[in-house]
C-alpha cells in the first residue's frame, strides 16, 4: 500500500462541508445568495423547471441529464465534487494511490444502498464500470473515462483495486458522479424503464418531454453537518419546458419552484423587477467557450507555409469583451486559456495571449496578399451562446478583411462538416472539465479522438506537458505545467478561447440552502438539490 | 354507402404504401446518421463500434432490405424500438397521439361554434356594422401570428390575472378538471386563428350561395328567410367550410410545434422535431407515417360527411 496520503472519508468531509459552507458564502459576494441561517426543514415538492428534458433512462448510456435533468438525482458515483470543484467521498469514504500511480484502492462506505435495497458494494461497483466498459451498453464519453482500467479486482465486500494500463494521477476524476454513476445490478433489465440507482432520489416515473416524477430515498447516506439525512425534500417534479422565457414565466406565476438556464439577457432585468420574491443563482463558470480553427487541412492547416500567420490574423480579430457584454450580458468571464478566476484551476500566468487589434490581422492579410480570404465560420444550433458567438465573430472578421461567412447547424450535419473538413471556425464550447486532464488529454493531446475528428493539432512538446501533468500529483507543479500547455496553445493559435459559460438558474426565495455549482444542480455534495429546502414545507 | 366507403379505404391502401416508402426515403435521405449521436464524438470514429451499432440497429442492410423489414414489422403493428431511449415506438407515440388530438380537435371544435354563426350573420347582413365587425375581427385573428396571440394570452390569463396555468399538460384521464385548466390557452391560441378563416371562408359562401337561383325561387315559393338560410343555404355553404376544416384539422396534428414549444405541450409535433435531431429514425418514421394515415382518414370522413351535409352529392 502506498505512503500517499489517504483521502479521509466522512470526518473529513463536514470540515470540508464547514469549509464549502463558507466557501460558498463568500460567493455570495460575487453574485450567489447568502446562505439561509434557519435551520433546515423537511418536506415540500421541488418543481424544476429545465431546458432538456433526459435523452433515456439508461444512465451509461445517456449524457446530458447529469447536469440538470432531475433524473440526476437518482444516481450516485464513487466519489463526489463538492462546491470548490475538489473531489470528496462519495459511495467511496476514502480512496488511495500506490507510488507508481497504476493501482488505485476505493474503500466503500457500508450502509449503502441502492434503491432497490441491494448493498452498493465492490462487486456492484466492478459490474458496473464493466457495464460501463463494454461499447454496447456505454456511451463513447462515459467509457472514455475509463479507457485507462486494465483490471478492477474486488479484494473485500467494501474493498475496490483499479489497476490502470498507464501510470495516472488523476484517475480518481474520472470515478466520480459524472459520468461513471451507478445502477442496481439486478436491475439491469429494467433500466430504460425504471432505472434504479443510489442517489439522493428514487425514481417513480417519467413522460418524456412532460414529467419527471421521483421521490426522497430514504436511506440516503450523506448528511448534513449537523448529522441529519440529506436530502430534506420529500420529492422532485420535473417539467422539461424548452423556452427560456416559458420557463420564466411558470416561475413567475408560481407553476414552478425553481429553473435552470435562465438567458443570460434575463437575469439582469428580473433581478431589478423580482428580485425580492426570486434569488438568482449564478454559477460564473461550467464550461469554457472555445473558437476552433480547422488546422487540418487548408490554409490555416498547422503544416501550411502561412498558416501560423493566418491564425494569427483570426486571434487578433476576436475581441473577447464585445462577446462578454454582447452575448454572455457581462456574466462570467472572458478567457486567455481554459480555466477563468472562478476555477481553482485559473492560471494567471498564460502568455501569447493575441490581443485584439484588428488593425493587426489586416496587416498581416496585406501581407500575405490574402485580403478577402474566405473563411466559413459555424456553429452548432443547440446552443444560443455558440451561435450568437458565431455572429459576432463572422462581423469581426469581415471587419478584419476576411470573407468570412456564417451559417449554423445541427449537430449530425456539422459532424459531417468535420468529417470532410468543410469547415474553417467553429464557435463551440466544452464543459464539465473540472479535473484539467478532462480538458487537455482529450481536446488538445494530439491523439485525443475530439482533437484528431475537429481541430487537427498537433505540437509535440504540449503533448510532453500533458502526458507530464498526467503523472504529477502536486497540484502546483501541475498548474505550471498546464500554464506552459495554455501558452503554446495561444502562440499556435490553433485554438482560441473565448468565454466563460456561467450557470444562471432562478428559484422562488422560499428555496433555501440550494447552492449550486460547478457540477450542477444535482451532483454537488454538499450543495445543490441535495441540501435545498422550503422554508415553510 | 357502405360501398364507396370500402372503395375509398381500398385506395387507402396505395396512398399508404407509397407515403411509407417516401418517409423512408427521405429520412434515410437526411444528412448525419445516428451511429453519431448514440455512439458520441470519439466512438463514431471508431470502426469497430460504429460497425456493432450498424449491425445491432440493421443499418448495415441495404436500404431496401432495410425497408423490407420495417415495414413488415409496421404490418404487424411493430414500429420497432427507439435508437434513443430504447422503449417502443408505439409506447412513444401512443403517449403524444393523444395529446395532440385533444388539443387540436379542441382547438378546431372551439373554433367552429364561433365561426359559422357569424360567418352566416355576416353573409345575411351584409355590408352592415356587424359585417363589418365580423371582418375586422376576423382580419385580426388572421394577421396575429399564433405565437404571438398565445404569449398574449399567458400574459394576461396567467401572468396578470393567475387564472389559468401558463404552460404544461395533465393527462384528461388523470384529472380532468385540471386538464381543462391546462388546455384552455392553447385551444385558445389555435381557436383563435382558426376561427377567424373560418369565419371569413363560412362568409364567402354563404354570400355565393344566397344568389344562387334555388334561394330566389325558395322566397318566390314563400318559405321563410330563416329555415332558406338554416335548411337549404347553410348546409350547401357549409361543404367548402368542412372541407377547409378538415385540412386545417389535419394540419394541426403535425403542424404545432411552435405552439407545443410555447405551452410545453408533449405534442407529436414537437416528439418528431426531436427525433429528427437526433436522427432517431424509427421514431421519425412511424411518425409521419402515423401522420399521414390520420391525415388520409381525416379526408375520408369529411368526405363521407358532405353525403351527410348534401344528399345530392354522388358518391359514385
Amino acid at each position: 500500500m502506498s505512503d500517499a496520503p489517504v483521502r479521509k472519508g466522512f470526518n473529513q468531509t463536514r470540515r470540508q462541508f464547514m469549509a464549502t459552507t463558507a466557501g460558498a458564502a463568500g460567493l455570495g459576494a460575487i453574485g450567489l445568495p447568502r446562505l439561509s441561517k434557519a435551520a433546515p426543514k423537511r418536506g415540500g415538492t421541488l418543481r424544476f423547471g429545465t431546458r432538456v428534458d433526459s435523452t433515456a433512462l439508461d444512465p451509461h448510456r445517456n449524457l446530458v441529464y447529469y447536469i440538470s435533468t432531475p433524473l440526476a438525482a437518482t444516481t450516485q458515483g464513487l466519489l463526489d465534487l463538492d462546491l470548490d470543484m475538489n473531489i470528496v467521498p462519495g459511495v467511496a469514504e476514502e480512496w488511495d494511490i500506490s507510488d507508481d500511480l497504476m493501482v488505485y484502492t476505493f474503500r466503500l462506505r457500508k450502509g449503502v444502498e441502492y434503491h432497490n435495497g441491494r448493498d452498493v458494494d465492490a462487486e456492484s461497483v466492478k459490474w458496473n464500470f464493466e457495464r460501463i466498459l463494454d461499447p454496447k451498453t456505454s456511451h463513447a464519453f462515459t467509457r472514455a473515462s475509463l479507457e485507462d482500467v486494465d483490471e478492477i479486482i474486488v479484494d473485500d465486500k467494501h474493498t475496490l483495486r483499479i489497476r490502470l494500463k498507464e501510470p495516472s494521477a488523476v484517475f480518481a476524476a474520472n470515478v466520480v458522479y459524472y459520468p461513471c454513476n451507478l445502477m442496481a445490478p439486478d436491475s439491469v433489465d429494467q433500466v430504460d424503464t425504471h432505472p434504479i440507482g443510489c442517489g439522493p432520489f428514487k425514481f417513480v416515473s417519467w413522460n418524456r418531454y412532460a414529467k419527471t416524477e421521483l421521490v426522497r430515498f430514504e436511506n440516503y447516506f450523506e448528511t448534513d453537518e449537523h448529522g441529519n439525512q440529506l436530502p430534506y425534500l420529500d420529492a422532485i417534479e420535473g417539467y422539461p419546458k424548452r423556452e427560456d422565457q416559458v420557463r420564466l414565466t411558470s416561475l413567475r406565476t408560481g407553476e414552478l419552484d425553481l429553473i435552470d438556464n435562465m438567458a443570460f439577457n434575463d437575469v439582469r432585468p428580473f433581478r431589478e423587477s423580482y428580485g425580492e420574491a426570486f434569488d438568482i443563482f449564478e454559477a460564473p463558470h461550467i464550461g469554457s467557450g472555445h473558437l476552433n480553427i480547422n488546422v487540418k487541412s487548408g490554409p490555416f492547416a498547422m503544416d501550411a507555409p502561412d498558416g501560423k500567420l493566418l491564425r494569427h490574423a483570426i486571434a487578433h480579430a476576436i475581441d473577447r469583451e464585445a462577446i462578454h457584454h454582447a452575448v454572455f450580458e457581462e456574466l462570467g468571464y472572458p478567457l486567455n486559456g481554459y480555466y477563468s478566476e472562478a476555477s481553482p484551476w485559473h492560471m494567471p500566468g498564460i502568455r501569447n495571449v493575441k490581443e485584439y487589434d484588428p488593425e493587426k490581422s489586416r496587416s498581416i492579410l496585406r501581407k500575405l496578399n490574402m485580403e478577402n480570404m474566405p473563411i466559413a465560420v459555424v456553429a452548432r444550433q443547440s446552443f444560443q451562446y455558440m451561435s450568437q458567438t458565431a455572429e459576432l465573430v463572422h462581423a469581426m472578421l469581415l471587419d478584419a478583411g476576411f470573407n468570412a461567412t456564417n451559417e449554423v447547424f445541427d449537430n449530425p450535419v456539422l459532424r459531417q462538416k468535420y468529417a470532410k473538413d468543410d469547415w474553417g471556425i467553429d464557435s463551440t464550447a466544452t464543459s464539465y472539465r473540472f479535473e484539467p486532464d478532462g480538458w487537455y488529454s482529450r481536446w488538445i493531446l494530439s491523439s485525443a479522438a475530439e482533437n484528431q475528428l475537429r481541430l487537427g493539432y498537433k505540437n509535440e512538446q504540449v503533448d510532453k506537458l500533458i502526458l507530464e501533468a498526467r503523472q504529477t500529483l502536486d497540484k502546483e507543479k501541475r498548474i505550471e505545467l498546464y500554464t506552459e500547455v495554455e501558452s503554446l496553445v495561444n502562440e499556435d493559435a490553433a485554438l482560441i478561447y473565448t468565454h466563460a459559460v456561467p450557470m444562471t438558474s432562478a428559484g422562488t426565495n422560499r428555496l433555501k440552502g440550494y447552492r449550486p455549482a460547478f457540477a450542477g444542480a444535482f451532483s454537488t455534495a454538499g450543495g445543490g438539490i441535495r441540501t435545498a429546502y422550503f422554508e415553510e414545507a | 354507402m357502405l360501398v364507396y366507403v370500402l372503395n375509398r379505404i381500398l385506395q387507402l391502401i396505395p396512398v399508404v404504401f407509397v407515403l411509407s416508402v417516401l418517409v423512408f426515403g427521405f429520412v434515410h435521405a437526411l444528412p448525419g446518421d445516428v451511429i453519431d449521436s448514440l455512439a458520441g464524438d470519439e466512438a463514431a470514429e471508431d470502426p469497430e463500434v460504429r460497425a456493432a451499432l450498424e449491425k445491432e440497429f440493421g443499418l448495415d442492410q441495404p436500404i431496401y432490405v432495410q425497408y423490407a423489414v420495417w415495414a413488415g414489422k409496421v404490418l404487424q403493428g411493430d414500429f420497432g424500438k427507439s435508437l434513443v431511449t430504447r422503449r417502443p415506438v408505439s409506447v412513444e407515440l401512443l403517449e403524444r397521439i393523444p395529446a395532440t388530438v385533444y388539443l387540436a380537435v379542441v382547438g378546431i371544435g372551439l373554433s367552429m361554434p364561433i365561426a359559422v354563426p357569424l360567418g352566416t350573420i355576416a353573409a345575411i347582413r351584409r355590408n352592415t356594422p356587424t359585417d363589418y365587425a365580423a371582418q375586422i375581427s376576423s382580419l385580426i385573428g388572421i394577421s396575429i401570428p399564433e405565437f404571438w396571440f398565445a404569449i398574449l394570452c399567458i400574459m394576461l390569463f396567467s401572468l396578470h390575472l393567475g387564472w389559468l396555468p401558463s404552460s404544461g399538460y395533465v393527462s384528461p384521464l388523470d384529472d380532468l378538471g385540471l386538464s381543462l385548466t391546462y388546455l384552455v390557452l392553447p385551444a385558445l391560441a389555435i381557436g383563435f386563428r382558426q376561427a377567424a378563416y373560418t369565419t371569413r371562408l363560412t362568409r364567402s359562401s354563404m354570400l355565393d350561395e344566397v344568389h344562387k337561383e334555388y334561394v330566389d325561387t325558395a322566397r318566390s315559393l314563400g318559405l321563410p328567410e330563416r329555415k332558406i338560410i338554416y335548411k337549404y343555404t347553410l348546409r350547401n355553404a357549409l361543404i367548402p367550410t368542412v372541407t377547409i376544416s378538415g385540412l386545417q384539422l389535419a394540419n394541426l396534428l403535425g403542424g404545432t410545434v411552435v405552439l407545443e414549444s410555447i405551452f410545453s405541450w408533449p405534442g407529436i409535433g414537437l416528439t418528431i422535431y426531436q427525433a429528427i435531431q437526433l436522427r432517431d429514425f424509427p421514431v421519425i418514421q412511424a411518425g409521419v407515417l402515423v401522420l399521414g394515415v390520420m391525415v388520409v382518414t381525416i379526408n375520408l370522413l369529411v368526405d363521407i360527411l358532405y353525403r351527410f351535409l348534401n344528399p345530392r352529392v354522388g358518391l359514385s
